[in-house]
């Protein structure tokens, strides 16, 4: 086929795209993975002792620090998935009684259009042992009810939680809601002549019809949980000691306080391995979608 | 005007192939109709002219430029598409210059050209609108214009008229048959409608299954189908087409179908009958005679019992069970009383009308 | 009563949408609206405490009553955080952040919107024969972590020296939102007409001249649905700011962190609330005069999976 100029537009239009792309993405991850195996500490070098080139990765299931971020990692996962839930509620309530829906949408979307660093300034003022929450409870004779979570180890990671709830709810309920309003509005008509209940309808009806929604937001979900960092800082900046250190702060901690790239190239590697675990079904669900449109 | 070749044309998408060997030769100033029905490549092989799909092989040539690699704004052709596909965006003034301004013409000349095709179809008034504030029609002259102002020899039309209602689409036909005549250029226009085709087509290329059926002019179309495929394409209601088994003796040729022998010996053969030959006699419904008054030459009388009958208004047409199977015969509207369900009715079949078909492979006789 | 019952069947049949009585409000409509009220509490309640926080003398405050309503009402404290307030040793408030966030804002939307749009044309509306396999891996990339890219890129853009100045950041947005941005714009171009397209190519067959003089055009909202999006994520991170962000550099929401964590001696709670309040209003103000769009934004990304 003879040579065509516009041929080439389209492919010279891309080649910045496709730079970053191969740089930034690609040959930085690689990159980073490489570096992962070396002993590189403040800069990078590149020999790799193959005699011991997991020992980054070995340190790091040694190191308390990890594990902890490993579990809060968990734990902030499974706390998380309040949001979904709640967003759910929120979204069948508000999908359900018209009335007001745009004035409740507003009102509970609007924490997500801020920063979580403004997010968790406003909360770490409320946990605030002296002066927040816990004190006006306290002052209205409400002595037995504790709202330094903060402040402890054990609790610490439940504000963070509570904090990410408030913030995330908003966008589940978004996803919720469209999905709900993509329900053909006949099927609600059928349930009322065939006079379903209403518990009946949702748990074996609507939900199992939005599955395709609840997955995506679980996904969401469980790759905002591994990325999660902002929040940490703001609130707790880690602490008390490594009681709230999460994977993200603590890579971002190795490379800038410990000053070693390495190890942090392989706490960022092993954050790269779970958001893959995470992605996979994601691919699939594409896959899976693509089938059943096309079938 | 240029002819426009189509040779040896190929196109596949990995193992399909929609398109079989094509050759196609279209005149200077001619119009042709690519008729088929949805799936059988028509568009295809429009979009390969248009240069919006390439060849997976063969040559394409307009006037005398082989155009086959060229880009679509470079082939001199203008098109006019099914949903108009006017940019929203933009005035019909845009619409009609977006083209013009691609080829660097002097501004005097886009503006005169758009006046011209403006005045010519009409939408003068119409130039500074959106699309979006146009009716149906309004926008299918726009989409003509954009075409119009380029001033090329070949004008591609993609089903154009498919999308407006019946009254505005047989305006729309006369108009595009009249710009035809005033403009003397060749067209190139992909429809399913069979009637859109015999009206405004100089000649026709019937297509199925990416294989030009028939390509001949309208009346060589209904008059004499190339094959059965054309035979039931063309014509509403369409063609009776009734398995039959000829005989040859002494001179005299029948054709043997439900027990009812129809003489054909006065038919024109392209191959010479078989005794016992298979084939598939097709009696257009619109060819029966009167009820009970003879035809002259007729290949046969038939006396069959009535189904059903439909009017339509101007038409009116009688199931008479053959067979196994029912004849439609269109009836003059007027005699449909005649017709009762139950009721047999005697009608003849003139020799001269009628069609006759290899079994096997589907070829006129 | 036949006709009765028939003309009640008839009224279901033929507004299914309305089956409920509009007369009155029943009881299960009232405790949903509750519930719906109780929630929306919760969600105010942070704003509350925030906003009236800031306008209290800090003697108020060390009364504990974090509910009260400020008296005497002071701005002494947004006066403060705007112009004073220490980050680190610096201590000139959240203006220089106002601006450095200002800063980096418009030539990173600049940048995204023209890059991925382009991208996103090129991949929705032209042959390019790898398109598919492209997708997939800007898809990949648009969920990649950030830190497993951080190192080399500090890196790069030291290499370039335009590490820890506003170009840089801003560049990195840009580079960072390019697959995922890329993916909502040719989406978006998948739904334009194919005809339309064919039309283009037939008229002019420009790359440049059919994505400026038409396909631009017909993309008004997404671009406005986009620039919301980016304009609050770039707002709002602090990530990329902390770690491209130099001495004098940093974003608001960094310099935001900074005086509340860094804080020595005893908090200025009313400070420290103004300074969250005053990084959060220039999106809060987009998302309440644009919030069809923003909402657009947030679950296109998602639902386009």
């Amino acid at each position: 086929m003879a040579f065509r100029w516009s041929r080439m537009s389209p492919q010279l239009a891309l080649t910045p795209a496709v730079a970053i792309t191969v740089v930034a993405f690609i040959g930085s991850i690689l990159w980073t993975i490489y570096v992962s195996f070396t002993s590189s500490k403040a800069f990078a070098t590149y020999g790799i002792d193959f005699t011991d080139w997991a020992r980054q990765y070995e340190r790091l299931f040694k190191d308390k620090g990890w594990t902890i971020a490993l579990k809060n990692m968990l734990v902030l996962g499974i706390g998380s998935f309040l949001a979904i839930v709640f967003g759910f509620i929120l979204a069948a309530l508000i999908d359900r009684e018209k009335r007001g829906e745009g004035f409740f949408r507003t009102v509970f979307l609007y924490p997500l259009a801020v920063s979580l660093i403004v997010t968790g300034v406003a909360w770490r003022w409320m946990f605030n042992p002296s002066f927040g929450l816990q004190g006006a409870l306290h002052s209205i004779g409400l002595t037995f009810i504790s709202f330094d979570w903060l402040s402890k180890p054990e609790t610490a990671m439940y504000g963070i939680i509570l904090a990410s709830v408030w913030q995330g709810a908003g966008f589940y309920m978004a996803l919720m809601l469209s999905g709900l309003k993509s329900i053909n509005t006949e099927i609600w008509s059928a349930a009322r002549l065939d006079g379903v209940s209403f518990w009946r309808l949702y748990a074996e009806i609507i939900i199992p019809m939005m599955k395709f929604t609840f997955l995506t937001c679980a996904i969401l979900l469980s790759l905002g949980v591994v990325k999660a960092y902002d929040i940490v800082v703001a609130m707790t900046n880690g602490g008390p000691g490594q009681a709230t250190w999460v994977p993200g702060y603590f890579t971002i901690n190795a490379y800038w306080v410990k000053s070693n790239l390495a190890y942090a190239s392989a706490a960022a590697a092993l954050m790269l391995g779970i958001t893959a675990l995470i992605f996979l079904p994601l691919v699939l669900l594409t896959a899976w979608r693509e089938r059943a449109r096309t079938s | 005007m240029p002819r426009v070749i189509f040779e040896d044309i190929i196109k596949s998408y990995g193992k399909l192939t929609v398109l079989k060997n094509l050759d196609l030769a279209i005149d200077d100033g001619e119009f042709l109709v690519l008729l088929g029905p949805s799936g059988c490549g028509k568009t295809t092989l429009l979009n390969l002219l248009a240069g919006l799909l390439d060849v997976t092989a063969g040559r394409i040539t307009i006037g005398d430029r082989d155009v086959t690699d060229l880009d679509p704004k470079d082939r001199g052709l203008a098109m006019v598409f099914q949903s108009y596909a006017l940019y929203p965006t933009k005035t019909v003034r845009g619409n009609l210059k977006f083209g013009l301004a691609a080829h660097k013409l002097p501004t005097a000349e886009i503006e005169q050209r758009i006046a011209w095709a403006a005045r010519l179809l009409q939408i003068e008034p119409l130039l500074d609108r959106k699309p979006a504030q146009l009716s149906g029609g309004q926008r299918q002259r726009v989409a003509i214009g954009r075409a119009l102002v380029k001033k090329v020899g070949v004008f591609l039309f993609d089903e154009p008229l498919s999308n407006l209602d019946a009254k505005l689409r047989t305006e729309m036909r006369l108009e595009i048959k009249k710009l035809h005549d005033e403009l003397k250029s060749t067209i190139v226009y992909v429809t399913h409608d069979q009637i859109e085709a015999m009206t405004m087509a100089t000649r026709i290329a019937v297509m199925d299954a990416g294989v030009i059926q028939q390509f001949g002019t309208p009346d060589e179309i209904y008059g004499r189908p190339a094959n059965l495929f054309v035979a039931g394409f063309i014509g509403s209601p369409a063609m009776n087409l009734r398995p039959a088994t000829l005989s040859v003796a002494g001179g005299k040729v029948a054709a043997r179908a439900a027990g009812v022998d129809l003489d054909v010996s006065h038919y024109g053969f392209l191959t010479a009958p078989r005794d016992g030959q298979s084939v598939v006699i097709g009696l257009r419904p619109e060819h029966f005679g009167e009820p009970d008054a003879a035809v002259t030459d007729p290949a046969g009388n038939f006396s069959l019992p009535v189904q059903h009958s439909e009017k339509t208004g101007s038409d009116a047409t009688a199931y008479l069970k053959f067979g196994d199977g029912l004849i439609a015969t269109r009836v003059d509207p007027e005699l449909i009383g005649r017709f009762k369900q139950g009721d047999t009715v005697n009608i003849s079949f003139p020799q001269g009308k009628l069609h006759v078909f290899d079994a096997q492979s589907g070829r006129r006789l | 009563m036949s006709t009765g019952l028939l003309s009640g069947d008839a009224r279901v049949e033929a507004a299914p949408r309305f089956p409920r009585k509009r007369k009155g409000i029943s009881g299960r409509s009232i405790a949903i609206l509750v519930f719906l009220s109780i929630c929306a509490a919760f969600f105010c309640v942070p704003l509350y405490v925030i906003v009236t926080t800031s306008f209290k003398t800090m003697e108020q405050i060390r009364e504990g009553a974090i509910f009260s309503l400020p008296s005497p009402i002071t701005f002494e404290a947004w006066v403060n955080a705007w112009d004073h307030a220490c980050s680190g040793i610096r201590c000139e408030g959240l203006k220089v952040g106002f601006w450095n966030s200002v800063a980096i804002l418009f030539p990173s939307l600049m940048l995204s919107l023209t890059l991925s749009s382009i991208t996103g044309y090129a991949l929705a509306l032209w042959k390019v024969r790898w398109a598919g396999t492209f997708l997939f891996i800007l898809f990949i990339c648009a969920f990649v972590p950030f830190q497993i890219i951080m190192i080399p890129l500090i890196i790069l853009s030291s290499g370039l020296k335009v590490y820890g100045t506003i170009w840089g950041i801003a560049i990195i947005h840009a580079v960072l939102s390019m697959p995922f941005l890329t993916l909502v714009f040719r989406n978006y171009y998948k739904g334009i007409p194919q005809e339309i397209m064919s039309a283009a190519m037939m008229d002019s067959g420009s790359f440049w001249r059919v994505f400026g003089e038409i396909i631009v055009p017909m993309s008004g909202n997404i671009f406005i649905v986009v620039l919301i999006l980016q304009v609050t994520s770039i707002w709002n991170d602090f990530l990329l700011g902390l770690t491209f962000g130099g001495l004098g550099t940093q974003p608001m929401s960094v310099v935001l962190a900074n005086v509340v964590i860094t804080t020595t001696g005893e908090a200025a709670y009313n400070e420290n609330m103004a300074a969250a309040l005053l990084t959060a209003i220039p999106p809060l103000v987009i998302y309440f005069i644009l919030g069809k769009f923003f909402v657009q934004g947030i679950t296109a990304g998602a639902i386009k999976g």
